[in-house]
């Protein structure tokens, strides 16, 4: 073949030079390796078992052995004010703000505010429904809309909205006493055939000086 | 020369050495797969470019996400599946294709017959990979992961597909008797098992979809398994092919190669699960997840020493050698993300670094810095061979190695560590001692986006250093293809050209 | 191992044992799982979604929002989804049994959604929010969203969808109004549907002892 026009099925310079195909030895892998493979193995198979919620599938909390045992197990017992106080932050400081000062002019305080320290009645229907309309609070005139968190909203059970307003009523130098779920379950029956927000003249009744 | 085709290998002369012989075969197997691998490579190269532009397009946006906001095609959901499909389905499907049709053919010591099915397959392939970006960038992606490619796209991809696993049976089928090399198992079974993964997927999610959260399990029983039983066995059917050819020493342990290999095929069908963990999902098929993703130790241990000890004592071929500078940094970078990925299913580990950026860099230290990476070095053996021309620049070449070897690293590394500080705050709380109370120490979310920013900027311009790396390759590739035939005795291109060259090298 | 046959009944038993495993016995368990019937309402839970959610769900996927978003909220003392305000339980099987595609995603670059629409959020939020997130969480990563929202001559009187309140480099020029798109309308509804809408027996978080 000339150089000027090598042939194209000849083998290549880089074939020329390439190492045979290759193979491999029979070296038997070492004790250790195996070993240390077996032990993975059986801790493997302890996890699985330890971890598995008895096969089934209706449980999805790897701690729980089975639902038989589920059902022997205590409730949690719960801080009114620490699950307030997280119900608070993760839902109300977008307006009433991480300080319970508000927004002045926009949306009110909740800091020493003449409503949150006076009768629950109208704090737990504000919760419930929600409220819309002129209102005067500590002074000061607002004029905005509070979202319902009963079943026009966000649907909170009793239990949240009684830890909610006790966390708000002690904290910031305010003295409410706690609210009960039971409160707020007597509430809400006695308002369920109503389906709309709350204004302050309707709630005058609770809230003396409006 | 003659139009009848003799074989090379049968005209020499009785007496000719076995060495030659079978160099005389394995030129005779490469000029029969060259049209349908080159055409595989051409694809790869060309997606890979495509995919690197979309990925920048991405990163950008994750810290800057008013660039190119206003149009609704280029929206961060649409590009950011664009730059996986097209990397995944794009690039790395077709560079394992040629990769897999050519160690086929040599390890099937048998020239390449029906080339036609794999032309057809080439053309089917990347018309629905085209076809399939075009629509996710249209608003039709399937919402699925990894299995985005609407309807319309998909059963191109399976015909192609089809037809590839068809040959490779033939292939097989026709194969020299003797024994069976380990690359071959590796490339049967990934050649075997992702059909029935992509398949079964599709049916099972997309054309009769199964009820609630089975989908999930079956989502990621596929993506997962892309990952492990496609890309994985067909890069480690390269690197037990090119580290011995290239160093001229064999495989330290053939019954570590059956043991790694078994290990493999057992574990990593399982190890799909670990994406659910926490998930709404039965505690019981989240642990078996879990505890194949730890078995998975055994066959990543397992290849990695039978590597390593093959490569004993030949470290310093790294400095002359481009594909075996690739081929060992994929290999090790495989060992060290398949045993952080083990670590990672580990549940209290899990529970930190879960839907964190940390998983992203996972993924591309596991598809890029091994896989990608042992791709290259694949190449830069098997370009020669096809197209009898060599590689031209060696500058080139380091420009490509070390930009793309530095910037997956920074990649990797800056992400990882932004993604463990972004899970970390996403769940550390403290106690107050007092009341017992428990609060969030980093309460405001925005607050844990802003601290993840430096991070995400660091993984851009890891990605410009990638994207130049990636030039340089395309550019040389070019290159070659203008370059004149070599001629006999022509040299390979050296990364240090003052480094002695064994007799036998690559 | 140089048997072809042997090899292929490895490889494929791998495969077959994994899908039966993982896949088929789920199937036929929480695959077969329905609705609960609350005993007082006898209402079915969970609800199939509402006309204009599942337009909006629609539009949640052509936009991508799963590579971002979950929608999965994990169990109290798993990391700290309840103390985020993403849930105050786990979220099971049976909260998914209504939807046809899942959405549950992988990334957690913004907050899980499972229940945004338990949150305060209303739909002015959202549509300032999708508008361009900067408007109501500055520093957000959040991709905006313009195109899904018109802006256009008033005629007559101004709509009742107007968005109101833009600062003035969204404002519309005088005359003109920011109304939300159809696709935006659905999405809006979607999001503020998402919700756990019932405690199930099994959902019911369990103090176990030693567990944390």
């Amino acid at each position: 073949m000339s150089d000027a026009h090598p042939d194209p099925l000849a083998p290549t310079p880089a074939h020329q030079r390439e190492n045979p195909e290759p193979h491999e030895q029979e070296k038997f892998p070492s004790l250790l390796l195996l070993f240390l493979c077996s032990v993975l193995i059986f801790a493997s198979a302890i996890y699985l078992q330890r971890y598995s919620g008895g096969f089934d599938p209706l449980v999805y909390n790897e701690e729980v052995q089975g639902r038989g045992s589920a059902a022997g197990a205590a409730a949690a017992v719960v801080d009114p004010i620490a699950a307030g106080k997280r119900l608070f932050v993760n839902n109300c400081v977008t307006c009433h703000q991480a300080n319970g000062q508000g927004l002045a002019g926009v949306y009110p305080p909740l800091a020493g505010s003449d409503w949150v320290n006076a009768s629950e009645e109208a704090l737990v229907r504000i919760l419930i429904h929600g409220m819309s309309g002129p209102a005067v609070v500590n002074g000061a005139t607002y004029n905005g809309a509070m979202p319902a968190f009963g079943p026009l909203g966000s649907n909170w059970k009793d239990d949240k909205i009684a830890h909610v307003l006790t966390y708000i009523r002690q904290e910031w130098g305010n003295k409410g006493a706690p609210v009960l779920p039971e409160t707020v379950a007597r509430i809400r029956a006695s308002t369920a055939d109503r389906n709309k927000a709350w204004t302050a003249p309707e709630l005058a009744e609770f809230h003396p000086g409006q | 020369m003659s139009s009848a085709n003799p074989s090379l290998a049968a005209s020499l002369k009785p007496g000719t050495s076995e060495a030659t012989a079978e160099r005389a075969l394995l030129s005779e197997i490469d000029v029969s797969t060259r049209r349908p691998v080159f055409f595989f490579l051409c694809a790869a190269i060309g997606w890979l470019l495509v995919g690197t532009v979309f990925a920048l397009i991405a990163s950008f946006k994750l810290h800057n996400p008013a660039f190119l906001g206003q149009a609704e095609w280029l929206t961060f959901g649409n590009i950011r599946t664009a730059h996986l499909n097209s990397v995944v389905y794009g690039w790395a499907t077709n560079a394992a294709f040629a990769v897999a049709i050519w160690l086929m053919a040599r390890l099937s010591r048998t020239q390449l017959r029906h080339l036609g099915i794999l032309d057809v397959a080439g053309f089917f392939w990347n018309l629905g990979v085209a076809i399939g970006l075009a629509g996710i960038l249209r608003g039709d992606s399937t919402s699925i992961e990894w299995l985005e490619f609407p309807a319309y796209a998909t059963p191109l991809l399976f015909v192609a597909y089809a037809l590839i696993g068809i040959w490779a049976i033939i292939a097989f089928r026709f194969r020299q008797p003797g024994h069976v090399y380990v690359s071959q198992w590796y490339l049967l079974a990934a050649l075997f098992w992702f059909p029935w993964l992509y398949s079964i997927a599709q049916l099972m999610l997309v054309f009769a979809p199964v009820r609630g959260a089975v989908q999930p399990l079956v989502n990621w029983w596929f993506a997962h398994n892309v990952l492990g039983l496609w890309f994985t066995p067909i890069g480690l059917a390269a690197i037990y092919y090119f580290l011995p050819k290239v160093l001229g020493k064999p495989i330290h342990s053939y019954y570590l190669s059956a043991l790694g290999f078994w290990s493999l095929a057992l574990f990593y069908n399982w190890a799909g699960v670990h994406h659910l963990i926490g998930g709404p999902l039965p505690a019981w098929v989240l642990s078996a997840g879990i505890v194949a993703s730890l078995l998975m130790v055994i066959p990543v241990v397992t290849t990695g020493i039978n590597h390593h000890l093959t490569m004993l004592g030949s470290f310093g071929r790294l400095q002359d050698s481009p594909t075996l500078r690739f081929i060992v940094f994929g290999g090790v970078s495989y060992t060290l993300t398949s045993l952080i990925g083990s670590a990672m299913a580990v549940r209290s580990f899990n529970e930190l670094a879960h839907f964190t950026h940390f998983t992203v860099a996972h993924a591309h230290h596991g598809l890029y810095a091994f896989f990608t990476m042992v791709v290259f070095g694949a190449i830069y053996y098997m370009m020669p061979r096809l197209t009898g021309r060599e590689w031209p620049s060696a500058p080139l070449i380091s420009v490509h190695f070390w930009f793309c070897a530095v910037g997956i690293t920074i990649y990797v590394v800056g992400l990882k560590i932004g993604g463990l500080l972004q899970g970390w705050e996403m769940i550390a709380t403290t106690a107050d001692p007092q009341t017992g109370e428990v609060a969030l120490r980093v309460p405001l979310f925005l607050d844990i986006v802003k601290h993840t920013l430096p991070y995400l900027v660091s993984r851009s311009l890891a990605g410009i250093m990638i994207t130049i790396g990636h030039l340089a390759f395309a550019v040389h590739f070019a290159w070659m293809l203008l370059q004149p035939r070599a001629v006999a005795g022509a040299q390979p291109v050296r990364l240090s050209p003052d480094a002695a060259l064994p007799a036998s090298r690559a | 191992m140089n048997k072809g046959p042997l090899l292929f009944l490895g490889i494929f038993l791998t495969l077959a044992f994994s899908w039966t495993g993982i896949i088929l016995t789920n199937h036929l368990t929480i695959g077969r799982i329905g609705t609960y019937v609350d005993a007082d309402t006898g209402t079915a839970f969970p609800q199939a979604e509402p006309g204009l959610a599942r337009q909006g769900k629609q539009v949640y996927q052509e936009l991508g929002c799963i590579y971002c978003h979950t929608q999965q909220v994990r169990r109290p003392g798993f990391g700290a989804d309840d103390l985020r305000g993403w849930g105050e339980r786990q979220s099971v099987p049976r909260d998914y049994v209504q939807q046809d595609r899942l959405l549950l995603g992988t990334m957690r670059t913004g907050p899980d959604l499972m229940t945004v629409g338990s949150r305060p959020l209303n739909a002015d939020w959202h549509y300032k929010h999708l508008l361009d997130p900067q408007l109501t969480s500055p520093g957000s990563n959040m991709p905006p969203f313009p195109f899904l929202f018109a802006t256009r001559r008033i005629v007559g009187q101004p709509s009742p969808k107007a968005i109101q309140g833009l600062p003035p480099q969204y404002a519309p020029p005088p005359g003109h109004e920011v109304v939300p798109t159809h696709r935006a309308e659905a999405l809006v509804a979607y999001l503020m549907s998402l919700k756990h809408e019932y405690d199930y027996p099994e959902s019911i978080p369990v103090n176990v002892p030693g567990g944390h």
